[in-house]
């Protein structure tokens, strides 16, 4: 039996067993007509969020067209809480030339106000600078969001000061004592604490190898091989540490983490536990090349050795989002990937299975998760708590005008000893479409290892161009709401109005010990003899960092029965019964080592 | 008659009706015993003799389509990259030794459709691309039914956005003709069965079915039309597009040719 034959005979045995058992006990509780259903309302114009992004426009001697083609990002948004006033806020990013990005503070009851120019936010977008990318992490532990604007340039840190006497936050660009200064065309930004001191650590993805697409000095800038490509930006990995004036910087220590020798076309990473070890590992999702798997060593030194070659083997797939949950609650982290899939590229994306044995083992073909179409952000989130997470996934390169892009480009790709780093072999796309008008997909977990695609049904099946997914309970109503940002188009809030839902509790967790964000603390609630565990993630997904709450469904569970959290530093904590009785569809803060608190 | 001979003159009968009539005589020749040699390697599993020996056979008869053919039977069995190359380098070596040998360039295409499944989605387009171009080539040098049917099948594995889908029905409709005008085989189905497939890239499942239905005429036990026709709608276009799967191997194993009985 192969190795994968092995994996997928695990895996039934899996789904049979104790996945199985949650099944039927689920199934049964939403039975005919009390089945819930995902249903979604688009509410960006009258809530004030339907930003039209801008993808940056070239100028100059090299090709303008193919350089504004290949860097058909950006439009990125970030969530999180950065006044503490129990909403999630969004930061959503532009990128064209002197485009500000968009500060807004929820208000609560679909109302947000625009403090972008208050707050100093704005900027990045100069000459020689494309912003990409947008974190939200409290890198100095002083109990406010700070936020991090990742570029094709070097990344911007703004630190938040607080609240002013007028109750306005202001925020201070402190990317230069911070030690942010390296150039990079970062596409993808995640925080987490790799080595358990209780700091949040920094790891940048980048796309295009350090040069200055805006400043050209060679037309080889493009990837070497379109299936194996090296030449890309990799990542770099910055460790949290102390400054001499007290505060907190960060220093690169990509070599020595283990991460040096990746130099693929990073557009995505995604981090978890995901062999229950109490340690953070990571996940790299790669462009015109393998993905990559590196499994941290789990001594304290923050360091990290490679697994790819025996947990997933090597792919040639475009990787182009990582995102991370138990899809079948087996105690098990699985990966989603997206992928291209067209009708002249059939990649299909990827459902890694976590074997719990170091391997891991793809069934996007077998849940049904494999076709998006050409790929983008994609989240695990029970939208309609029913106890099992669905799967939401953007697609849509680039909708222009009638004439397809793919055949002229065939002609490009299959002329003999073309170089396909020049971008001078590129043909201009001018208004052509190329994997244009693509509809997203919502995918309902059935709960027995199978997903139905119901975009449509759920309003949700949109053709805009999307990119970036922040997914938060905007209102604190128990439901998850989606903020779906577009390339050049505009965005959408998709407000979450499921029927037939289930119960529900919102956890957001604050460290004391371990890093305020208490990224990287893992919480396993039960209740009706179902357990479902969540993480605490660090910006995973392409474009969009989501709420950093944890939000679980629980079917029709009428109570909650345990709530264990085990916190970044690997301390457990199990909630006493009188407050997790009472945790039953509300939202809740837990201090670390205090159980829940008032805020 | 010894069973090797019956077979010998059976392989050369068979060629002779498909137009393969330049192997003819091969069989007896320095070639069949290295060939020989490489079939019982390969049996054995001994991989690396079986290569070596197939190569000295074809160096011996380049345009032996059986050598060929056999040989990269094991190279598929192997299924590594390296060896997929080491195939690929042999035959364009074959080919440059050999300009004009017509199933030498066929064999060389098949080579590059073999490697096909194990690669990324931007090399699987350059190799079927090559593949194309080596098949053309063998065309040119010598039309047989299995040059335009292959030629043809290739023209139809590219999605029709490519375009390429009305080359692919003017080399099947060759080979039907060709083979209208020879004694009917079994395997002249799948040029059918191709052509119909061709046209329902075009989104024209009626002509599909017309095509079908008139070669059922010809091959009324062939299971293959016979899942076609029965389909609806849906379930045709979901049994193609996996059919047609990039990663899904196609079978360029063409023993078929020589092993049918009359």
């Amino acid at each position: 039996m192969t190795m994968a034959a092995r994996s997928r005979a695990g895996w039934t045995w899996l789904t049979c067993g104790l996945a199985g058992l949650a099944f039927v006990a689920g199934v049964q509780a939403q039975s005919g007509s009390s089945r819930s259903q995902m249903k979604f309302e688009e509410i960006g114009a009258q809530a004030g969020v339907r930003f039209v992004h801008s993808t940056r426009k070239f100028t100059g001697k090299h090709k303008a067209d193919v350089l504004q083609m290949f860097t058909d990002g950006g439009a990125a948004v970030a969530v999180g809480d950065y006044n503490n006033d129990g909403l999630d806020d969004l930061f959503v990013v532009d990128s064209d030339t002197g485009k500000p990005h968009h500060l807004m503070r929820n208000n609560g009851e679909w109302t947000f106000t625009e403090v972008t120019q208050s707050a100093g936010v704005g900027g990045g977008n100069d000459a020689l600078s494309i912003c990409s990318d947008a974190l939200w992490f409290d890198y100095n532990n002083d109990g406010w969001l700070d936020l991090l604007v990742g570029r094709f340039g070097t990344p911007i840190l703004y630190r938040n000061e607080g609240p002013d006497q007028e109750g306005k936050h202001r925020f201070t660009d402190v990317s230069q004592a911070a030690g942010l200064t390296q150039f990079g065309n970062t596409i993808g930004m995640i925080a987490f604490d790799a080595d358990r001191d209780g700091w949040l650590d920094l790891l940048l993805g980048h796309y295009f190898q350090p040069v200055n697409l805006l400043d050209l000095k060679t037309p080889h800038v493009l990837p070497n091989n379109l299936d194996y490509a090296d030449n890309g930006g990799g990542v770099t990995f910055w460790r949290n540490v102390p400054l001499p004036d007290g505060g907190r910087g960060f220093v690169d220590v990509t070599q020595a983490a283990g991460f040096a020798h990746h130099t693929g076309w990073t557009l995505d990473l995604g981090h978890a536990d995901l062999n229950n070890d109490g340690w953070q590992d990571v996940y790299l999702a790669g462009d015109y090349g393998t993905d990559r798997l590196f499994m941290n060593k789990a001594d304290g030194s923050g360091t990290f050795v490679e697994v790819t070659e025996t947990a997933t083997g090597f792919d040639t797939r475009k990787g182009m989002n990582v995102d991370i949950g138990d899809f079948n609650r087996d105690g098990w982290l699985d990966i989603y990937v997206t992928n291209i899939t067209d009708e002249y590229m059939k990649e299909c994306n990827m459902l890694w299975h976590n074997n719990g044995d170091g391997t891991f083992i793809d069934l996007s073909r077998e849940t049904g998760t494999c076709d998006t179409d050409w790929g983008w952000a994609a989240k695990f989130a029970d939208f309609d708590n029913d106890g099992w997470e669905d799967l939401f996934a953007l697609n849509g390169l680039r909708s222009a005008g009638e004439q397809n892009y793919i055949p002229v480009l065939l002609e490009m790709i299959i002329t003999p000893g073309i170089d396909f780093s020049d971008i001078n072999s590129y043909p201009d796309i001018g208004n052509m479409t190329w994997s244009g008008y693509q509809k997203q997909r919502l995918f309902h977990n059935m709960g027995d290892g199978t997903f139905k695609e119901v975009g449509a049904a759920a309003g949700a099946d949109n053709n805009l161009d999307g990119r970036g997914l922040g997914v938060a309970d905007f209102n604190n109503d128990g439901f998850l709401d989606v903020y779906q940002t577009n390339a050049n188009q505009p965005a959408l809030l998709l407000r979450g109005k499921p029927e037939n839902p289930g119960s529900w509790v919102e956890l957001k967790l604050i460290g004391t010990t371990s890093n305020r964000d208490a990224i990287g603390a893992r919480v396993i609630v039960t209740a009706a003899g179902e357990s479902y565990l969540r993480e605490v993630n660090g910006g995973n997904g392409y474009a969009g960092q989501s709420t950093t709450r944890l939000h679980f469904g629980l079917g029709r569970a009428p109570q909650i029965d345990k709530v264990e959290i085990r916190w970044p530093n690997g301390q457990v904590e199990t909630l006493p019964p009188q407050q997790t009785a009472k945790l039953i569809n509300t939202f809740a803060y837990v201090r670390e080592g205090k159980g829940v608190v008032s805020k | 008659m010894t069973q090797a001979m019956r077979q010998m003159v059976s392989a050369m009968v068979m060629m002779g009706a498909i137009g393969l009539v330049s192997v003819m005589g091969v069989w007896a020749s320095a070639g069949d015993a290295l060939y020989q040699a490489a079939q019982e390697a390969a049996k054995a599993e001994q991989y690396e003799v079986a290569l070596e020996k197939f190569e000295a056979a074809l160096t011996v008869d380049p345009n032996h389509l059986v050598y060929g053919n056999a040989y990269r039977q094991t190279v598929v069995k192997i299924n590594d990259s390296k060896t997929y190359d080491r195939c690929i380098a042999f035959f364009k070596q074959l080919v440059t030794d050999h300009p004009k040998a017509a199933n030498a360039w066929m064999n060389y295409g098949y080579a590059y459709v073999d490697k096909i499944p194990i690669e990324g989605a931007i090399t699987q387009v350059l190799l079927a691309n090559t593949a194309l171009g080596h098949f053309s080539t063998a065309v040119e040098l010598e039309e047989t039914w299995l040059s335009r049917y292959t030629r043809g099948n290739s023209y139809l594995y590219w999605p029709a956005i490519f375009g390429r889908t009305p080359q692919a029905i003017a080399d099947l409709e060759r080979a039907i003709k060709m083979a209208q005008e020879t004694t009917q085989r079994s395997y002249h189905v799948r040029a059918y069965i191709a052509l119909g497939e061709a046209y329902w890239r075009l989104s024209n499942p009626d002509k599909a079915h017309s095509i079908w239905r008139e070669a059922l005429q010809l091959f009324p036990d062939n299971e293959a039309l016979k899942t076609r026709l029965e389909l609806d709608a849906k379930g045709l276009n979901d049994f193609l597009t996996a059919h047609f799967e990039p990663s899904r191997r196609v079978d360029t194993n063409v023993s078929i040719i020589w092993e049918e009985k009359d």
